[in-house]
């Protein structure tokens, strides 16, 4: 796997994080590149979440230091909304504002933060709901939408900042099974335009195909990352062929 | 004959030296006293409500979270008469003040300290991701709570709120013990020159009701429309 150090866009260097007793990060250590579409499995409470979560200091990690665009974020001193503003999130349960219209939703932080007049991010709004094939839903609000189409909204709300990085977490997961599919369509075409992308799945098949490099953590460690050709055809870390073997 | 007594009490109670006027006066007084508490307790509540829930979430505003826990203590533990008593008697007992700010001031720090709960049940019971949301996004603190969470918290605790303001309006008839004629000491006037007590309190009774039940009236149409705006 060739990275080229020259393009990293998230530097995580030892990253720790626990609650009370509990150490859900035990040191994690990882680049994240530019076009990179970064696949994180493991089994459920194995800190994958907790890693993703940290990346945009939803979680405070209490370790380590996250680089952001070469900025410790990590910092106190750093002002996280404006590096948040360029790092997308997509969440398990959407949460979409519920007394909003979709459009609304959409243009509510790029007006809020003034990155955009009224006119501009309706215009982008318009142009993402194209994207994400929804127009027809703009004034729409969230309630009325099946689970699919809300999660295609809410990737249209975080690609309104234009971020660097965009941030899924398990996105499919409270799908109906028939809606998977949508939205991973819309994934993969989101990081063929060359989104830079980190998303944390049970979906073996996106892993395989769309990835670009698949981590594997438990106990709160990297314990294998591989391109997903390897990474799947040949594990050596004992507990990711266990893993494998369970869900595969 | 009955028809015949019925006019001449109504006529003695109200009529004659325009004694409704009293009830009028008073429920002019009433009003703005409640209004004057409404208002107190909205901001106060709100500001009490924010900062307890952000303590909270996030552990921030201690000093202050202190200073507000103290505030709901104090005043839930205590009853609203002496309250009154003591911001007239205590606090405002050595310089002459207007007693409808006095009136407002104790009913709107009363207030302050439901809404406060009431606000703050309503804010806890927004969901963290929609918190999460909102700072993911970029926005600040502020912005998330202006624009996301307190729009939401709002819409549930209306019913709460008007429930509280309700309690106010009623609560506001024991101004009378500071010296002002509301309502209740208009129909307590009345009934001290008439000897007769049914006629002024049943028409001050008559007159809270048909206030409660047009303020329930108006905040189910609000609600109403705040609930409807989210089905298109």
């Amino acid at each position: 796997m060739s990275v080229n150090k020259d393009n990293v866009l998230i530097e995580v260097q030892g990253l720790q994080k626990a609650f009370g007793s509990n150490q859900v990060l035990d040191g994690i250590t990882t680049d994240i590149c530019q076009g990179e579409v970064v696949v994180v499995i493991g089994p459920s409470g194995s800190g994958k979440s907790t890693f993703l979560r940290s990346l945009n200091l939803l979680e405070v990690p209490t370790g380590g230091r996250i680089l952001f665009e070469g900025t410790d974020i990590t910092d106190p001193k750093v002002d996280i909304n404006r590096h948040r503003q360029k790092i997308g999130m997509v969440f398990q349960q959407f949460n979409l504002f519920p007394h909003k219209t979709v459009k609304e939703n959409i243009m509510l932080a790029p007006v809020t933060l003034k990155l955009m007049t009224k006119e501009e991010a309706s215009r982008r709004a318009d142009e993402l709901l194209e994207r994400v094939g929804l127009p027809e839903k703009a004034d729409t609000y969230p309630d009325m939408l099946s689970g699919g189409q809300k999660q295609r909204i809410a990737i249209a709300r975080a690609l309104a900042m234009n971020p660097d990085v965009m941030l899924f977490d398990e996105p499919t997961s409270a799908l109906d099974p028939e809606m998977v599919g949508e939205v991973l369509e819309l994934m993969k075409e989101l990081a063929q335009s060359g989104m830079t992308m980190v998303v944390v799945t049970h979906e073996m098949g996106f892993a395989r195909e769309v990835g670009t490099r698949v981590l594997f953590i438990d106990d709160g460690k990297i314990q294998e990352e591989n391109t997903p050709e390897e990474f799947f055809t040949n594990p050596k870390n004992q507990r990711l062929k266990d893993f494998l073997s369970k869900v595969l | 004959m009955i028809l015949a007594d019925i006019k001449q009490d109504f006529y003695l109670n109200f009529i004659k030296e325009d004694r409704y006027m009293w009830l009028v006066d008073g429920l002019k007084t009433t009003l703005i006293i409640t209004l004057f508490a409404v208002i107190v307790g909205i901001v106060l509540g709100f500001l009490v409500a924010i900062i307890r829930s952000s303590h909270d979430k996030s552990g921030r505003f201690k000093i202050l979270n202190a200073v507000c826990r103290v505030y709901l203590t104090v005043i839930r533990g205590t009853p609203t008469m002496i309250q009154l008593l003591i911001m007239n008697f205590v606090i405002f007992g050595s310089v002459s003040m207007n007693k409808i700010v006095v009136g407002g001031l104790a009913f709107g720090i009363n207030s302050g300290a439901y809404v406060a709960e009431i606000v703050r049940s309503g804010i806890m019971s927004i969901d963290q991701g929609q918190t999460e949301a909102g700072r993911s996004l970029g926005l600040n603190f502020t912005q998330t709570m202006r624009l996301i969470i307190m729009p939401q918290a709002f819409k549930n605790v209306l019913p709460a709120l008007v429930n509280e303001f309700i309690v106010l309006i009623k609560e506001t008839s024991i101004i009378g013990y500071i010296g002002m004629m509301d309502l209740t000491k208009g129909a307590m006037l009345i009934q001290s020159r008439t000897y007769n007590a049914f006629w002024p309190l049943m028409a001050a009774a008559a007159i809270y009701l048909a206030l409660v039940m047009f303020l329930t009236f108006v905040m189910n149409k609000l609600e109403r429309r705040l609930r409807t705006n989210e089905r298109k």
